[in-house]
């Protein structure tokens, strides 16, 4: 399968993602809320929205940890002479690791988002329990730092002047993510949380 | 005796098993249909990039050592070519002594001359050591490799012609600010990898040091009706 159709695998859960974690998801969620209740309300599609977003963040980051893998073989999966060849960007062995403990980039994604799904499936099968106001934070504070993160492998993109679309759909999720336990920690704190 | 259930601890467990087993599921395919090479300079390893510019004899171009790599070769195939990389400075007596050993070795391994096996490829990386008397330019890369007389450099305290050996045919590579050196973590000059020609670091001489490179390649390199 074409690397760039396959991306839609993983970019479009993030988009919709994305949207249902904003305000104007509402349009979107209205027409399926008959069908999955929890869509109705705003607490409930921004939880969706997040799960689907974080869903999509894990396997994205998994994909690209097996493209590094599979690149360290001698191999290619997405190897193009446009600026959109994450194989360029995942095999280039001077940037493919984090500087401090040597692990791919893509493992650490899957790691961070797994957390973020861990925080956010949880709150959302317990919403009203003690520690999901903690859950929260910790969400948008992960997530939050995952901006240094995706500040620091554009830089790595710039200086190959090369794009990598696996890596930018996982930095769109990490955004996605950070729009979604912000506007929930918010929420939780305000008067909306167990509004209908 | 009253007893307190703490359901929402029970919540957050299934949730928490659920999400590990969605990643270890995850790590499993990723284990079960790949077999990662790590990058780097010991035996077993992808060699790691090696760039700059390069001087073949001409001019001054780019060098991209991935061009040599040929990732469908397979162990035995006597087709592919095999990559020998000297770290050297041209003002450290060793790299000085072994010139004539290197244009030996580049002529016998080129394939052209009575060698049976498949063609190794030579190729140079220059640096300047941080040692006094050590500073070198590209013109005395130049000199070093062509053996120009009366170039006016000083390889090692004499005339750059005068080093030992031929001329060299094989290309050099400007590395004057030790960048390529530092990558690939050589403590020391001359050093010797022999790389397969898919990428993978056949032999180095840090882990080999009383060995010789000819040895190595006679050694590792498949040769025609002799199995490796």
């Amino acid at each position: 399968m074409d690397p760039n159709l396959q991306l839609m695998i993983y970019l479009i859960p993030t988009v919709v993602g994305l949207v249902l974690v904003l305000p104007i998801g509402r349009s979107l969620a209205t027409p399926f809320s008959e069908k999955f209740p929890s869509l109705g309300s705003e607490r409930g599609r921004v939880f969706f929205g997040l799960i689907l977003t974080c869903l999509a963040g894990m396997a994205v980051s998994f994909q690209t940890l097996w493209i590094s893998s599979k690149i360290s073989e001698g191999g290619n999966f997405c190897a193009s002479n446009s600026i959109l060849s994450c194989d360029d960007v995942i095999g280039n062995s001077n940037y493919n690791t984090d500087p401090i403990f040597g692990i791919p980039w893509g493992g650490i994604g899957a790691a961070v988002f797994c957390i973020l799904l861990y925080l956010v499936y949880s709150s959302s099968k317990e919403p009203n329990a003690n520690w999901v106001t903690s859950y929260l934070k910790y969400g948008t504070y992960i997530t939050f730092a995952g901006f240094f993160v995706i500040g620091l492998l554009i830089y790595y993109e710039i200086q190959m002047e090369k794009i990598c679309q696996y890596c930018s759909t996982a930095h769109l999720a990490n955004i996605a993510a950070f729009i979604g336990f912000l506007r929930l920690m918010r929420m939780n704190q305000g008067n909306e949380w167990n509004a209908v | 005796m009253k007893h307190t259930y703490d359901d929402e601890a029970d919540v957050r467990t299934t949730v928490l098993i659920r999400v590990m087993a969605l990643f270890f599921v995850g790590i499993m395919i990723i284990a079960a249909t790949t077999s990662p090479i790590a990058t780097g300079t010991k035996e077993g390893e992808r060699a790691p990039a090696l760039e700059g510019q390069f001087y073949n004899g001409v001019g001054w171009s780019d060098f991209n050592l991935e061009s040599y790599w040929n990732s469908s070769w397979e162990e035995g195939d006597i087709s592919g070519e095999w990559v020998v990389i000297e770290f050297m400075d041209t003002d450290c007596p060793y790299c000085v002594a072994s010139a004539a050993d290197m244009a030996t070795n580049s002529q016998d391994f080129a394939g052209n001359s009575g060698w049976d096996g498949a063609k190794v490829n030579f190729i140079a990386s220059a640096t300047e050591l941080d040692i006094p008397g050590h500073e070198s330019s590209r013109a005395e890369i130049i000199a070093f490799r062509d053996k120009t007389a009366d170039s006016g450099e000083s390889c090692n305290g004499k005339d750059c012609a005068s080093r030992p050996g031929s001329a060299h045919n094989f290309p050099y590579i400007d590395d004057l600010d030790q960048e390529n050196m530092k990558k690939w973590k050589v403590s020391g000059t001359p050093s010797y990898y022999l790389i397969q020609p898919d990428g993978i670091i056949a032999w180095s001489s840090a882990e080999h040091p009383n060995d010789d490179i000819r040895d190595a390649i006679i050694t590792l390199v498949p040769r025609a009706g002799v199995e490796a």
